[in-house]
């Protein structure tokens, strides 16, 4: 079940790929340096450990918005 | 305007200018760090103090000490008011005449956004996964050569060969230049190294020579890319295109500078701290040995935030600013103290501790965050992995002798350690 979402300010990516290398199964920095989102979708049981990723972002690019 | 020209009054008496202050240990320059933290956590000092020149011969007023992991963030992140093009990034006080740009280091988007992106391809997590190959096994070799060695000095046999080899492979160096290349690295930062030379004129001699050396080695490996195009980045730099413009010589000649700086003494500085402290804690090293896959990723970034190899860069404000109950003004210098924001105890706990197992809090040892983050960070774990492997397999039994640190402002590290290999 959907209760949150990630997203991505690609104004302040830079395709550090800090995010990857937590979760390379949903975030991949490509060859361009661009990151491509896999599945933006985060249950509430993942929130704690997508929260932490977003903490870990230094661009401070990631944010977890609420889904009604 | 001139810059670094205001003087403020002194609100502390603790000394973290003078030669005196940082010939003391990294504990013990923390005592100081820790009561700036705790009792003013923006506080102007006297310049720090210079091997040769005095206050009339580099101009500078003084410094702002940032001190507080948030503060130092937050300086890192707004990159609009504390500038990195504006006085450039070096804390230490140089003659006003001698102040080179180290490439992007010391520029403000949107021309570091430019240039950063350049090589930031061959930084990504995949384009590391890619160089991992050639980082195990260049480690393997390293490691393989001291095993049983007996009586050897750590810093020269181990931990300084893997960094520079990395940035070279990393640049397309061919291996014919590669002991060169390493030996010059070492020589940029002869400036301010009391061992390099007994006088200004003599360490400036040697940091010449290494200059002289990267111009030359760039512009032929320059020539060569425009011939033979490889997948290196001094391909990417040569073919690049910033504004329309390809980059001239001396731009090149500076980026291979700055990644064979930003990439040489860190790591291998991560590397000797570490060793020390696993060798004192050997519950420690059992532990990460029991799981090294699972749980090397969580230990490197401890290894980096305990050992903060880069203690600090500057800034220079471009406009007033109310910032930790200070008035900082238009010009004036701040240093952001990321080895003080390692050990703040509003952020870590029990920061002196060595813990591998610490949740992976964001610490400050690839900087504050903001666009100017470590681009080698990911090169310098996989490194630091590659390593670990390598040394806590084979070389089981080291015996620690007595190291020598180094005398300097910049960088945190350990200029010898004696060991034994049985």
């Amino acid at each position: 079940m959907t209760a949150f979402r990630i997203e991505v300010d690609r104004g302040r990516c830079t395709g550090i790929g800090i995010c990857e290398s937590l979760r390379d199964d949903r975030f991949e920095v490509g060859d361009d340096g661009t990151l491509i989102l896999h599945d933006d979708s985060v249950t509430e049981t993942e929130k704690s450990e997508f929260e932490n990723i977003v903490l870990s972002c230094p661009a401070s690019a990631l944010k977890l918005i609420a889904v009604d | 305007m001139t810059l670094f020209s205001n003087f403020h009054p002194l609100i502390t008496d603790i000394d973290i200018s003078s030669l005196a202050f940082w010939s003391k240990t990294f504990q013990e320059r923390d005592d100081s760090f820790k009561r700036l933290r705790d009792e003013a956590p923006v506080s102007w000092h006297a310049p720090i103090e210079d091997l040769d020149l005095t206050q009339e011969d580099h101009g500078q007023a003084g410094f702002w000490a940032v001190v507080r992991a948030e503060d130092i963030s937050y300086v890192s992140q707004h990159h609009e008011i504390f500038s990195s093009a504006k006085g450039h990034t070096m804390l230490h006080p140089g003659r006003p005449e001698m102040s080179v740009a180290a490439a992007f280091l010391d520029q403000d988007p949107p021309e570091h956004t430019a240039y950063r992106k350049v090589m930031s391809s061959y930084f990504t997590p995949k384009a590391i996964a890619r160089l991992s190959e050639k980082i195990d096994a260049r480690a393997a070799e390293i490691v393989d050569r001291v095993v049983g060695a007996g009586d050897i000095e750590f810093v020269a046999e181990v931990a300084s060969r893997l960094p520079m080899l990395t940035v070279a492979d990393l640049l397309g160096v061919p291996e014919e230049h590669m002991e060169m290349f390493r030996d010059n690295g070492d020589k940029l930062l002869a400036l301010q190294d009391p061992d390099a030379g007994e006088t200004e004129e003599e360490r400036m001699a040697v940091v010449g020579e290494a200059f002289g050396f990267f111009a030359m080695l760039g512009t032929e490996m320059a020539e060569a890319r425009e011939k033979n195009p490889s997948d290196d980045i001094m391909t990417a730099l040569v073919q690049a295109e910033v504004n329309g413009k390809r980059l001239d010589i001396s731009d090149i000649t500076m980026i291979m500078l700055l990644l064979s700086t930003a990439g040489n003494d860190t790591t291998k500085q991560t590397t000797t701290w570490s060793v020390m402290n696993l060798v004192k804690d050997p519950a420690q090293k059992a532990w990460l040995l029991e799981d090294y896959d699972a749980r090397i990723n969580g230990a490197v970034e401890e290894m980096v935030r305990w050992a903060s190899p880069v203690i600090q860069f500057a800034r220079t404000a471009t406009q007033d600013i109310e910032f930790g109950g200070q008035r900082i003004l238009e010009g004036d210098k701040v240093g952001i103290f990321y080895s003080s924001g390692n050990r703040d105890d509003r952020l870590f706990d029990d920061p002196w501790k060595f813990d591998l197992a610490r949740p992976r809090n964001p610490h400050l040892g690839f900087g504050g965050g903001g666009v100017h983050y470590c681009l080698g960070n990911g090169v310098a774990k996989a490194q630091l992995r590659a390593l670990m492997k390598n040394i806590l397999t084979k070389l089981p039994d080291i015996e620690l002798g007595e190291p020598t640190y180094l005398v300097n402002d910049f960088i945190n590290g350990v200029k010898t350690l004696p060991v034994t290999i049985r």
